[in-house]
């Protein structure tokens, strides 16, 4: 079932076109894949689902219910969570905190928030730093962070973006685990990741963007054999 | 028993602070019995005036990060409510109060779903012009203000229950206790939103707007919540303060230095604390009344540290008491340099740091 349906979705800026008729469908329980070069318009799409920006034109449909126009938090609400490509955690406070404020989305009680709160710290391991400060925490570990604290807004689908950006290899590797562990809880994923290996090893399918358009949709191995990405990342070929 | 395992014994008896705080309520309760000194009775009056306008500003400022530095509308709402319900209409404070609380409350809710649109250094900057507009439309509005003239109560009717009189507002105790017990219903209210889902909301759009946002916070409904809860209690400081005094105008409950002094006492006693404005204004009061009846000038001349004859003790003595606004300032720079977290995080910090040498 497609729980997700992008249709001709467009966003300008200016005249410049940041996403110009983009669709495709995301289906229940899958990992997609969202790659392209820089300022392709992978965060500006994420932006145009989760309402940071309404679509110039086209709809977002997520349950069959058009999402234009609602608010980040009526998003939030209705299942569909994200992450920053630049980290933003809530510096100030500790990690449970960080994570319970997510939870809060489901419920008033603190005790409950707190209950569902170590749930997720332990699905991304971080029961060590429970009371550190989110802001004294390593980048590997505030992306760790970043995650549980989406994933305690119970979403049906999330939405991470660069979520590897920034790590080292080891990491890199943690995260990936993170993302299929994710998926074994039956939330469905959408990344952006600008690191080929990892892309290709967690996504069921792929979609190619380039100067804002949808260059390619496929599996993996139809998107590496696919001339028009190779050209988009390698340049023109002479032979 | 070395100190590690006695500090680990005290936080142990989590009754201990709450022992130490009914104790500290109970001798506030029974000083007035004690104290006589009107003028002593009158810095504890301005004292817990300024903890309550602190602790209410701290909801807004120190726990959701919206710096406004434009109080004194919600102060001088409450206050202009209260004393033109008595002096013209003469309905006794008791209810007034209520009727300034809705009017600030309102009139927060109104300016918030405007300015809170706004980030950052803007949203300060909208602040004042907001509480601006209110100061010079109570200086124009004669009519319902009195102007620039001000109001002043000829009398506070007695306060009955059934035909006996509680208490008939003639000396300073009556409002020694009233402002008593509204300063530890704001610091109750500021426990109370700390230990809820409000606080945690709160808190997390101090520390970043959209990831709050993408974690399904309503930002409008909480920042206005924030102001509200704020505006309650800083119009209640407003009331009770024209009440004290007995006389209001705009350039007193409606200046921008108040918005600002506001400000300070949280600053300086520590942001986004329970305790932070009750320390600041602790200190503060205390502080600004020595310098503006200039008892430090003539404690330096008593210590025999300056002359009273010489050209620095004629100066100190005629010119220090002008200076308290300077000196203010140069407080708050040096707090600010010096203790970033005010007063409490810095005593905080110096504690862990002696912790840790003696562990």
């Amino acid at each position: 079932m497609a729980i997700l349906k992008i249709q001709r979705v467009s966003k300008f800026f200016g005249g410049l076109a940041a996403n110009s008729d983009i669709s495709f469908e995301v289906q229940q329980g899958m990992i997609m894949g969202l790659i392209g070069p820089n300022g392709a318009g992978k965060t500006t799409l994420f932006n145009c689902i989760t309402g940071y920006y309404p679509p110039s034109r086209g709809e977002i449909v997520f349950y069959n219910k058009r999402m234009n126009g609602l608010h980040p938090d009526a998003v939030c609400k209705l299942g569909m969570a994200r992450t920053w490509q630049k980290v933003r955690p809530l510096a100030r406070m500790s990690v449970v905190d960080n994570v319970m404020v997510g939870a809060l989305c489901r419920t008033n009680s603190l005790t409950k928030a707190r209950e569902m709160a170590m749930e997720q710290i332990k699905v991304v391991h971080l029961e060590q730093r429970l009371d550190a400060r989110a802001g004294s925490l390593p980048i590997g570990e505030r992306k760790k962070l970043e995650v549980a604290r989406v994933l305690a807004t119970q979403p049906k689908l999330l939405l991470l973006d660069e979520v590897m950006g920034g790590l080292n290899p080891a990491e890199s590797e943690e995260l990936i685990q993170l993302i299929l562990d994710v998926r074994k809880l039956g939330i469905t994923q959408m990344v952006i990741e600008h690191n080929m290996r990892a892309i290709m090893r967690v996504s069921d399918r792929i979609v190619v963007l380039n100067s804002g358009e949808k260059l390619a949709e496929g599996n993996p191995r139809e998107i590496v054999a696919n001339k028009a990405v190779i050209q988009a990342y390698l340049g023109e070929s002479d032979a | 028993m070395n100190m590690k395992s006695l500090t680990a014994n005290i936080r142990g008896i989590a009754t201990l602070p709450l022992l130490l705080t009914v104790a500290a309520i109970i001798l506030l309760f029974l000083l007035p019995k004690f104290v006589t000194s009107t003028y002593a009775l009158h810095i504890m009056i301005l004292i817990f005036i300024s903890v309550i306008m602190g602790s209410a500003w701290n909801i807004l400022g120190g726990y959701t990060g919206q710096y406004s530095v434009g109080h004194a509308a919600y102060f001088g709402v409450g206050a202009y409510t209260t004393m033109i319900l008595l002096q013209y209409r003469h309905i006794a404070p008791w209810y007034g109060v209520w009727a300034g609380v809705a009017v600030a409350v309102a009139t927060g809710l109104v300016i918030g779903s405007i300015c809170f649109r706004l980030r950052g250094p803007y949203f300060v900057l909208a602040s004042i012009a907001v509480a601006e507009i209110f100061r010079v439309s109570a200086l124009n509005l004669p009519g319902l203000t009195n102007g620039a003239e001000g109001i002043l109560i000829t009398e506070v009717p007695p306060f009955k229950i059934g035909n006996a009189v509680i208490t008939d507002f003639m000396s300073k105790v009556p409002f020694y206790y009233i402002g008593l017990v509204i300063a530890i219903a704001v610091i109750l209210a500021t426990r109370l939103v700390q230990n809820s889902k409000l606080g945690y909301y709160f808190q997390a759009i101090r520390e970043d707007q959209d990831a709050a946002h993408s974690l399904g916070i309503n930002l409008t409904l909480y920042k206005n919540a924030a102001l509200a809860i704020s505006a309650i209690f800083t119009s209640l400081a407003g009331s009770l303060y024209g009440l004290y005094v007995g006389f209001i105008d705009p350039g007193t409950v409606l200046d921008l230095g108040l918005s600002v002094q506001i400000v300070m006492t949280c600053i300086i006693g520590g942001i986004g604390t329970v305790l932070g404005p009750m320390v600041g204004a602790v200190v503060l009061v205390p502080f600004s009344e020595a310098l503006r009846s200039n008892m430090i000038a003539q404690a330096l001349i008593d210590s025999g540290l300056v002359k009273e004859d010489s050209p620095i003790g004629t100066f100190l003595k005629e010119q220090l008491s002008h200076a308290h606004v300077l000196i203010y300032g140069i407080l708050l720079v040096v707090v600010i340099l010096f203790m970033p977290d005010g007063i409490l995080g810095f005593i905080k910090k110096l504690l862990a740091s002696k912790r840790k040498e003696t562990a």
